[in-house]
């Protein structure tokens, strides 16, 4: 029975690389290569198994910005068939963003949709519970392995104490942790291919309503001593003594 | 109102808010009865073991009974969720993975790390549900006991096939006075037993980084340090070949001193570190341990 997925990826700069401002604290974001998320990555992996193994389509939709067509084409290379890219995205509003992809997702015929659990940049995990609650669709989180079988999904969940093995008909919303598998890096052969394929964008005429104000963003201070020693015979009488200072 | 299915998680954030606002407190945890000894007025206990969906029907029925000003759910992987579907269903904005809040003037002012641990973002909403970051506050025990009724679960649309326990049972990293973590430096499963002298003779706890917890499994996943992980605050951390990526700062920067080894002088660990050795751990946790053994 071939199982069609939608699957949600995010394009986000290169927090690897994010600096801040010696000075100021300020986040130096402007200029920083972007780069697909990570989870997305990992909810890609698993949509593209799942059609390798199972039959089916698999399609990729994103709430980003026109340059978010290089994360498409990623997507693409990785084994998505067909692709869409929602544009106005401003800034960092589950509840907006939730909105534009459910609406789309209504749209399009699905057994599952699936995303990652938290993204590696804002971290706020909400959007698969959002989605899934505007969709009607029971939600399956945090999947560290999830199978198909005829009308249904059977996922391993991962909470804080346990793994629980849990069973919903489709369609339904599944959200994956990093662990569930190793994004595969594309040949070239495919991702030559992929950069042929179309870059389908539509605007969004879905606006926020969230009054949220920034207050501040800036990187933590360090109050760390920072005394490195790169003589171990000087370092370790050093270390010893604060540790038995702290110990006491 | 006060959610959390980890039982130490919902006791930190009514330690947390008490003084500051009465609590009821709901728990999908294995101890109810241990969550009425902190702060919370009526404790709801929500029997069996359940998913995301039913324990936010189940809130959402208090939350039109009682009128609650903030619902306060502790950030895991079903608070999460939790927090997410009862937020729509409330059309109550959500302030996520908070650290710290005030209140000003009718809007809630909140603090949570951003670009995965890189910043601290300080935000003024109007939101009302706020998924809270574990380790904000120690527990904090109240006279007064709170009371205790069960509520029985929704009807599901998930069925639950099994179960697997995967905490060790042993270890409590958010309470641990020392912790010796260790990274990718460690190299292999076999080498860790290279660290316990170095454990022992600091009294201290194991924890490691995300890579060691869980890609590899080499130590268990409640013994891991990190944004998506424990975050600790022990008087002591001690980083063994632990790189120091941003994402695992984020879980021990509440440690007192830090001390790290590593062999890669450029590792960020040393900015976060107060006291650092460049070398090899194998070389160095062995003189050390003697250092420590003999007060030199």
């Amino acid at each position: 029975m071939p199982v069609n997925i939608i699957v949600l990826f995010k394009q986000i700069i290169d927090i690897d690389l994010l600096k801040a401002d010696p000075s100021t604290g300020s986040p130096l974001v402007q200029n920083l290569p972007l780069r697909l998320e990570t989870l997305s990555k990992n909810a890609i992996e698993e949509a593209v198994r799942i059609k390798e193994k199972k039959g089916g389509k698999v399609y990729g939709l994103c709430f980003g910005t026109e340059k978010a067509s290089s994360a498409l084409k990623e997507a693409y290379a990785m084994g998505v068939d067909e692709g869409l890219i929602i544009t106005g995205y401003e800034r960092n509003d589950p509840t907006r963003t939730a909105k534009v992809l459910a609406e789309k997702i209504k749209t399009i015929p699905h057994d599952i949709v699936m995303m990652g659990n938290q993204s590696a940049e804002s971290y706020t995990g909400l959007l698969a519970g959002k989605i899934a609650k505007i969709l009607g669709e029971p939600l399956l989180s945090n999947a560290i392995k999830v199978d198909v079988e005829e009308g249904k999904a059977r996922v391993v969940m991962a909470t804080e104490s346990e793994n629980l093995t849990a069973e919903a008909a489709t369609p339904l919303v599944i959200s994956v942790t990093q662990e569930i598998n190793e994004p595969r890096l594309p040949p070239v052969m495919q991702i030559l291919q992929a950069g042929k394929k179309p870059i389908n964008m539509e605007a969004t005429s879905i606006s926020g309503s969230s009054e949220v104000q920034v207050i501040s963003n800036l990187a933590p201070k360090s109050e760390r001593k920072k005394l490195v020693f790169e003589d171990p015979e000087k370092g370790i009488p050093e270390v010893s003594k604060a540790i038995r200072e702290a110990i006491k | 109102m006060v959610f959390s299915d980890v039982d130490d998680l919902g006791i930190q954030i009514n330690s947390f808010l008490s003084g500051t606002m009465e609590t009821d407190s709901v728990t999908s945890g294995k101890d109810p009865y241990r969550v009425a000894k902190y702060c919370a007025g009526n404790i709801y206990a929500l029997k069996g073991r359940q998913f995301p969906e039913s324990i936010a029907a189940s809130i959402l029925e208090l939350q039109k009974k009682n009128d609650y000003d903030y619902i306060f759910i502790g950030s895991t992987a079903i608070g999460r969720d939790v927090a997410a579907l009862l937020s729509e269903d409330l059309g109550f904005e959500v302030a996520s993975e908070i650290t710290g809040f005030r209140t000003e003037g009718g809007r809630i002012i909140t603090r949570r790390f951003f670009y995965g641990g890189k910043t601290v973002l300080e935000e003024s909403s109007t939101a009302k549900i706020l998924t809270v970051m574990p380790g904000i506050s120690e527990p904090k025990s109240s006279a007064k006991e709170g009371t205790v009724t069960e509520i029985e679960s929704p009807a599901s649309r998930i069925t639950l096939i099994g179960a697997e326990d995967k905490t060790s049972g042993a270890v409590d990293l958010e309470k641990a006075g020392i912790i010796v973590s260790i990274g990718r430096g460690i190299g292999k499963q076999e080498n860790i037993e290279k660290v316990n002298p170095l454990v022992e003779a600091v009294r201290g706890e194991l924890a490691g980084s995300r890579p060691i917890c869980l890609d590899y499994h080499w130590l268990s996943e409640d013994r891991q340090v990190g944004l998506s992980g424990k975050k600790v605050r022990p008087r002591v951390y001690i980083a063994l070949g632990i790189s120091g990526q941003i994402q695992h700062i984020a879980g021990m920067r509440g440690s007192k001193t830090v001390v790290a080894i590593n062999k890669d002088k450029a590792a960020p660990i040393f900015e976060e570190a107060d006291y650092g050795i460049v070398g090899d751990l194998f070389q160095i946790v062995p003189k050390l341990v003697e250092a420590i053994k003999s007060g030199q």
